[in-house]
């Protein structure tokens, strides 16, 4: 068919666009496979913003539920189509670059340093960005990521919610 | 007798023989075995799912979407504008639907008559096949009081004078529970799973699970065979087992994303240019509102009444039903607005949600010409669907019709399920504001449960795949029985459609076998 090999490149573009087409380029080619370290890296400072007024303040119990949430999102890429598999994991190679995240998130800072208001305001700048690429991100890591962390029985308390059980 | 074998455990290739081979185990393929089956002939069911059952169904989002669902339920349109649920396991969709099951509408049928030369009258009148169906699966309206999410749209419509339906249901011993969309734990939904599967399986037919058939094999006016592969453990096709079989009937139930891409894989004669073109979803908008009292809508039959106020209006403006939507943390999670804190104090008051949606009836009108399944590089489907301007305006309306029902229930508060919403606390206030929301992909969410189309049925093949039974025009040997034959979407929930028009469609062709 005829489409992009590589839905995210347009970030990958915006990025060479203001740091120089051959350090976006090559950071673009570099990022269609799994990297565990940038996927655990992003999850990392991302969970916490988007969970943020659901995490329960102990921090030895949101450290639990951040690390179910992660082992559950890395169980359930590996049923979503090739095609969105490596969609996710260019982001994640692109979000943890160094390089792209300027592109992206107009800071050179690790992600991990910026405070939870400014990550959620850099996912909101996504969802309201104009390039759709961004958009999709936004929608797609939520929902990645809502659905990792709401499918826990665990994570239910909250919500006052029990499953029926009956055998 | 082994009459299932799981793909994934074969250790070398395979070649299979059979009168008829059914790719695909949902409405379509479900119905066609145990006919053929009874038929006396040699059927081999292919399913690319696995062969779960009731006791696999533990009533977890998080077990039933990956193992249940195509794309881990996380299938999306092209742009993923739309996310479209649909299941891929034994049984197809109807292992994880929520049991609604209604006629084909009489003006869908007319409108097929006037624009495909469709004639649903003497041999192929549908009624008695609906009503072997409704017999077989033991469909009768749902004698329960309906639970509070669906007791809102019966609310909401009385205290408005709208039209509503208590709905009919294919369940036998239903306990009520809730959790139809994550397979049913007690065999009371009466899907092909637990009904016309089975019944073929006893009768002599063979079910090969977790197998993806990727091409057919022809030759000028026939299909001389097929080709596929076994799928891992995450239903990814495998390179390392190929399967070949041979039959002297093919029946495609591959669903109306899969059956196109199976035909588009193998470069079948296409002159009407329609293959994989016309794809419908009825797009649904979901409206969530809170009550002060507790709703749960994770209990009782998913869906009991529906209202057909507006599906079929006197306008030009698209036709929208409305139905109430099972509330479950997941699929609440990710359709709720926000994030942070906001998104939290939404999931708190899971119980006091009730959703509604809206689907709206498209490929009735010029500017509602659905979608287009591509191949990507994997050569795996993928369905562009775009969203036209009189499409935005219909989503609009829906908006609007839900909150206005919802508060006539009684709701403290209403919200669309749109990006630049909020919590609005009068309808007088939410109808200011959906009056000005940006209808634009991502900002205003979209799903779908019904896929329909990608090879429909024309009595003229310059306008169509197949004809009205089903029989492709160009490749004599080859019906397909599922809902991607269906020339528009039906306004309706599809699956009482397929067992109709497949039980009557199997009569038609064995009459047809007889004689050659």
């Amino acid at each position: 068919m005829d489409r992009r090999h590589f839905v995210l490149s347009g970030i990958a573009l915006a990025a060479a666009a203001s740091i120089g087409a051959t350090l976006g380029i090559y950071g673009w080619r570099q990022s269609l496979s799994a990297d565990d370290n940038n996927r655990e890296l992003v999850l990392s400072a991302v969970l916490p913003a988007l969970l943020y007024g659901a995490l329960p303040e102990d921090a030895t119990l949101a450290a639990a539920e951040l690390a179910r949430t992660k082992a559950a999102v890395n169980d359930f890429l590996l049923f979503l189509p090739l095609r969105q598999q490596q969609e996710l994991h260019q982001l994640f190679n692109l979000l943890a670059n160094r390089f792209s995240r300027l592109g992206m998130t107009g800071h050179l800072t690790q992600l991990a340093d910026l405070s939870i208001q400014q990550r959620l305001a850099l996912l909101d700048s996504w969802r309201d960005s104009y390039l759709e690429v961004l958009q999709q991100a936004y929608h797609g890591l939520r929902e990645l990521l809502y659905g990792a962390y709401y499918g826990q029985p665990e994570h239910w308390q909250a919500l006052a919610y029990t499953a029926p059980r009956f055998r | 007798m082994t009459s299932h074998l799981d793909a994934s455990r074969f250790t070398q290739d395979q070649q299979f023989e059979a009168d008829i081979v059914i790719i695909g185990s949902g409405a379509g393929g479900g119905i066609a075995a145990e006919q053929f089956a009874q038929a006396g002939l040699k059927v081999l069911l292919l399913e690319e799912g696995a062969y779960y059952t009731r006791d696999d169904f533990v009533m977890e989002e998080r077990w039933a979407y990956p193992n249940l669902y195509q794309e881990g339920a996380a299938r999306k349109t092209r742009d993923q504008a739309i996310g479209i649920l649909q299941g891929r396991t034994v049984g197809g969709s109807t292992t994880v639907n929520w049991t609604t099951s209604i006629r084909t509408p009489q003006p869908t049928l007319d409108y097929w008559q006037s624009e495909f030369g469709l004639k649903f009258t003497g041999v192929n009148e549908l009624t008695p096949y609906f009503e072997k169906a409704e017999q077989r699966l033991n469909i009768k309206p749902w004698p329960v009081a309906p639970n509070a999410n669906n007791s809102v749209v019966q609310h909401g419509c009385e205290a408005l004078g709208w039209q509503y339906t208590v709905i009919s249901r294919n369940v036998n011993g239903c306990a009520n529970l809730g959790y139809c969309g994550m397979g049913c734990p007690i065999n009371g939904k009466q899907s092909m799973l637990v009904s016309t599967i089975p019944a073929a399986l006893a009768l002599g037919a063979t079910l090969i699970s977790r197998l993806s058939v990727r091409k057919f094999s022809w030759q000028g006016d026939s299909i001389t065979g097929l080709d596929a592969v076994a799928v891992d453990q995450h239903f990814q096709p495998r390179s390392d087992i190929k399967v070949s079989i041979k039959a002297k009937h093919y029946i495609l139930a591959a669903g109306a994303i899969g059956s196109p891409a199976i035909l588009l894989r193998s470069e079948v004669p296409n002159p009407s240019g329609r293959l994989g073109k016309h794809t419908y979803l009825h797009p649904s908008l979901i409206s969530g509102a809170l009550f002060a009292e507790d709703i749960n809508g994770h209990a009782g039959a998913p869906q009991s009444i529906y209202s057909d106020q507006f599906v079929w209006p006197d306008s030009d403006h698209i036709g929208y039903k409305l139905e109430a939507a099972p509330v479950h943390p997941v699929l609440m999670a990710t359709k709720l607005l926000g994030t942070g804190e906001q998104h939290a104090a939404l999931m708190q008051q899971f119980n006091q949600l009730q959703v509604t949606i809206a689907l709206m009836r498209d490929g009735f009108h010029p500017q509602s010409q659905g979608g287009s399944v591509l191949l990507d590089n994997q050569q795996q489907p993928v369905l562009d669907y775009p969203i036209t301007d009189y499409l935005w305006q219909g989503a609009r309306r829906a908006l609007m019709s839900m909150a206005e029902m919802q508060f006539a229930a009684g709701a403290k508060q209403v919200l669309p399920i749109h990006h630049d919403a909020r919590l609005y606390n009068s309808w007088h206030e939410a109808r200011a504001a959906i009056e000005r929301l940006p209808m634009q992909k991502y900002r205003q969410t979209v799903a779908s449960a019904h896929v329909m189309g990608g090879c429909n049925m024309s009595a003229n093949p310059a306008k169509g795949v197949v004809n009205q039974q089903g029989r492709h025009h160009q490749l004599q040997n080859l019906s397909i029985f599922d809902g991607s034959i269906l020339p528009t979407s039906l306004g309706a929930n599809p699956q009482l459609t397929i067992y109709g028009m497949t039980w009557l469609n199997c009569q038609r062709l064995l009459a047809e076998l007889a004689k050659v």
